[in-house]
């Protein structure tokens, strides 16, 4: 019912506290961005992105979505740095006017295996924590509950709103009205179709707003959860080594002078 | 004036000032930085600092503007800007499916930011990308900044009364998409080499071949689509509000205090026939 | 539990009254029925009732609204929703949307209020208990039916433990099995010593769960009585509220002189059988 990629399983990775693995994915990132080694981030993708992969067991799912964004972004990065690289001088292949430097490529290369880095991770915190988890555990360190309270309602509204979409789009097809043509009509076409929609959407924030204010949402007093979020010290004591370390990759190259 | 209005502390209110202010400072910073103080982007260790930077700066940035913001927001707007979002992002896949060569992906951010100013704009926009990220690609996450640009720059035009006349918020929204353009520009470049998409890339190659550097190029690539399509979203969003009953409209503070719409709308006759008691 | 005393309402930028001198008192642990036209202001008094105008709204309110001793325009919305909670038409935009489970989704007014886990846990298992919702608690609010999520946002509301719940239409937008659960649970509620005020199109079913009945037309409270008399008056008709099919075939026998002149016109089908009943015995003696 939700819109979100959770994966409902019961792995010792989806039991983690959410703040745990939203600052080991930070860390991750900071990590392979501060130390500018492509190798320093194969080695978190095999040491730590895999393994942790493999526990959830939904390993399949993250490589199924994460090749999805990632092949076509790679391609066009290989190509085009390959291809077009300001600083590229070294030619190792040459066809016509067509030449690919090794400098091309090996910024690619290093861009490349920092953008599956962040892709991977981050898609596997998405789909090993479940969105309600991750705002009440945001929200017991202080997030505001609007925040928590958007994000929510976004996620549940997001697939009410296809809904309405697509009952729309079919009403108007089967009145005869074809989205094909030059861009121009096609937008044409979509403006009369989405006022609809969005008039009834926003028209009902009115209800909304009167439901939520008729529960105390307005109220200062400090807010209590229903359901608390399991924590324990070992992962309290790894959220400060995760900091520590990606601290540390900071400070790395500047100690190496790799700058 | 709504009862939800917690008249915070006094300091709260200066924490709050100080948040925008910081997060504001640093988003500035950030892009001066990598523009300015980076030259060169050829070798690749200062590189990938280049691209920490452009992400750290930008997205504590942007999470301190919005943790600024909310607080000011009454129960009415927050309750507004999950159908925000849910615009945002719905239009945003439907027009990518279609094959328009704009993305549309910030009517939600204009709309909000018009009814109920750029606090509210700047909040939307940040979470349309979390929300993006947690359901479609986690590459939305880095540009959070952009949506936040496009929602305190719509808030802001709609105080100038930019929203009052159809023909000038094209123009508010051509100058919104050239900001927006500059802005996202480092994270193309310094974080995705340029690769962001086919066509995107395609052109980011071109003008890389014609001796323009990576963030030169991706800048003039970002000025090619953003203007044009923030120039539509604007427009879109004025017929929106045109088509919004008169009633609904008026509930926003911001937009009775700032009179947004104008008293003389170019489609009176849809907000009269909506509610016909209101004078107009 | 209720007292309105000469309230008049305009809303912002308008120059009508949509209500003008309504009177109206409610005595506690009562189900009070309110009826009206489409367009009579029903939704405007409820609001009225229940703190979110003037809060909200804004517009011009003039009299006095005394609910649960508090005097609504004086206290904030926060407080006035402690003392009256509102139910509305449409189950979807009820519902949170903050929450993944009916469980959470129970405890979001206590949350906000700050309550404690213990007694929250507490609230929500006997709420669901009165409302006979307890094999939901686990389920998505949005995989729910109507009818369903009807309930569990009347058991949100009185969670909170309001004394007096006003429900706007609460079956407008539900299916006949829907409309049933919402007016089942109110008889559990008044018996929990909830007071109750129904606006509601359904006469029958009014009939059998309200104790009084007051008709919203002209702009004002126009007349009450008790639940039978008042719904089988013919003057509904003129103020665009109708009558049941019992009321209509009572009356034309009454015409056609089958009823006697003062016979009391029946409004459902539980007030109709004894009716029917002594007609066939009549008629076979």
């Amino acid at each position: 019912m939700s819109t979100t990629l959770f994966d409902n399983r019961k792995s010792v990775i989806h039991r983690l506290n959410p703040v745990t693995k939203l600052i080991a994915l930070l860390a991750i990132i900071v990590i392979v961005f501060a130390i500018p080694l492509w190798w320093v981030a194969g080695i978190i993708i095999v040491v730590i992105v895999v393994p942790a992969a493999v526990i959830s067991g939904s390993g399949g799912r993250l490589l199924k979505l994460s090749l999805r964004i990632l092949l076509p972004i790679l391609l066009v990065l290989f190509i085009v740095q390959g291809l077009t690289f300001p600083g590229g001088t070294t030619v190792i292949w040459q066809w016509g006017i067509i030449d690919i430097t090794s400098e091309g490529l090996l910024f690619a290369l290093g861009v490349g295996s920092r953008i599956v880095v962040l892709v991977l991770a981050s898609m596997l915190l998405v789909l090993t924590t479940h969105p309600g988890d991750l705002m009440s555990a945001l929200s017991e360190r202080g997030m505001s509950p609007k925040f928590a309270y958007i994000i929510s309602s976004t996620l549940q509204l997001i697939p009410a709103f296809r809904v309405r979409a697509d009952s729309i789009l079919l009403a108007q097809q089967a009145r005869g009205l074809s989205l094909k043509g030059s861009p121009f009509r096609r937008i044409k076409i979509m403006l009369p179709l989405l006022s609809p929609l969005v008039l009834g959407m926003f028209t009902d924030v009115e209800e909304r707003s009167t439901a939520m204010e008729a529960r105390a949402f307005g109220s200062t007093a400090k807010r209590t959860a229903l359901i608390p979020v399991p924590d324990s010290t070992v992962q309290n004591v790894s959220r400060w080594v995760l900091i520590v370390l990606a601290l540390a990759a900071v400070a790395t190259p500047i100690v190496l002078g790799l700058l | 004036m709504s009862s939800t209005a917690t008249t915070p502390a006094d300091s709260k209110k200066t924490r709050n000032r100080i948040f925008i202010a910081v997060g504001t400072i640093i988003i500035v910073a950030t892009y001066l930085y990598l523009v300015v103080g980076q030259p060169t982007d050829i070798a690749a260790s200062s590189f990938s600092q280049s691209g920490l930077i452009a992400i750290a700066g930008y997205v504590i940035g942007a999470i301190l503007l919005a943790v600024g913001a909310i607080h000011r927001l009454p129960t009415a707007t927050v309750a507004m800007v999950p159908v925000a979002i849910a615009l945002n992002i719905v239009v945003g896949q439907l027009v990518s499916v279609i094959g328009i060569p704009v993305y549309l992906d910030s009517i939600g951010t204009v709309l909000v930011s018009a009814l109920a100013g750029p606090a509210a704009g700047v909040v939307t926009g940040i979470l349309t990308n979390v929300i993006w990220g947690l359901t479609l690609s986690p590459i939305a996450l880095p540009y959070a900044v952009v949506q936040v640009v496009i929602g305190v720059m719509a808030g802001y035009a709609a105080r100038l009364g930019m929203f009052r006349l159809f023909y000038l918020a094209p123009v508010a929204g051509a100058v919104t998409g050239f900001v927006s353009a500059i802005v996202s520009a480092p994270i193309s470049a310094f974080v995705f080499g340029g690769a962001t998409g086919g066509g995107t890339g395609a052109i980011v190659g071109a003008f890389q071949a014609m001796g323009n550097s990576l963030l030169a190029s991706t800048t003039l690539q970002g000025l090619l689509s953003d203007p044009l399509d923030k120039a539509i979203v604007f427009t879109i969003v004025v017929l929106i509000l045109a088509a919004l009953p008169s009633r609904f409209r008026q509930r926003f503070p911001f937009m009775r205090q700032y009179n947004v719409f104008g008293r003389k709308a170019p489609v009176l006759k849809d907000a009269t026939a909506a509610a016909p008691t209101v004078e107009s | 539990m209720i007292d309105l005393a000469d309230v008049s309402y305009a809303y912002p930028d308008t120059d009508h009254y949509v209500l003008s001198h309504v009177n109206l008192k409610v005595e506690p642990g009562t189900v009070t029925g309110i009826v009206g036209a489409s367009g009579s202001g029903k939704t405007t008094l409820a609001k009225i009732i229940s703190g979110f105008i003037p809060h909200v709204d804004g517009g011009e309110l003039s009299g006095s609204v005394v609910v649960d001793g508090a005097t609504i325009a004086d206290v904030t919305l926060s407080e006035a929703v402690s003392h009256v909670g509102l139910v509305i038409q449409s189950p979807f935009n009820q519902i949170s949307g903050a929450k993944f489970t009916v469980r959470e989704e129970l405890a979001f007014g206590l949350e906000n209020l700050g309550v404690a886990r213990e007694e929250m846990a507490e609230r929500v298992t006997a709420v669901a208990e009165l409302l006979g919702i307890t094999g939901l608690l686990e389920r998505s609010p949005y995989a729910l039916s109507g009818g369903q999520q009807q309930l569990v946002a009347i058991a949100s509301m009185i969670i909170m433990n309001t004394p007096v719940l006003v429900m706007d239409e609460p079956t407008s937008q539900l299916d006949p099995g829907g409309t049933r659960m919402v007016f089942d649970v109110m008889s559990s509620l008044r018996d929990a010593g909830i007071t109750l005020v129904v606006f509601e199109h359904k006469l029958e079913l009014l009939r059998e769960h309200a104790d009084i009945v007051h008709v919203l037309a002209e702009s004002q409270l126009i007349a009450s009585g008790p639940s039978r008399a008042m719904l089988a008056d013919p003057r509904l008709e003129k103020w665009g509220i109708g009558s049941t099919r019992f009321t209509a075939a009572a009356a034309a026998a009454r015409d056609r002189k089958l009823l006697s002149k003062d016979a009391e016109l029946p409004v459902s089908l539980t007030d109709a059988v004894p009716e029917f009943r002594a007609f066939a015995a009549k008629k076979g003696a």
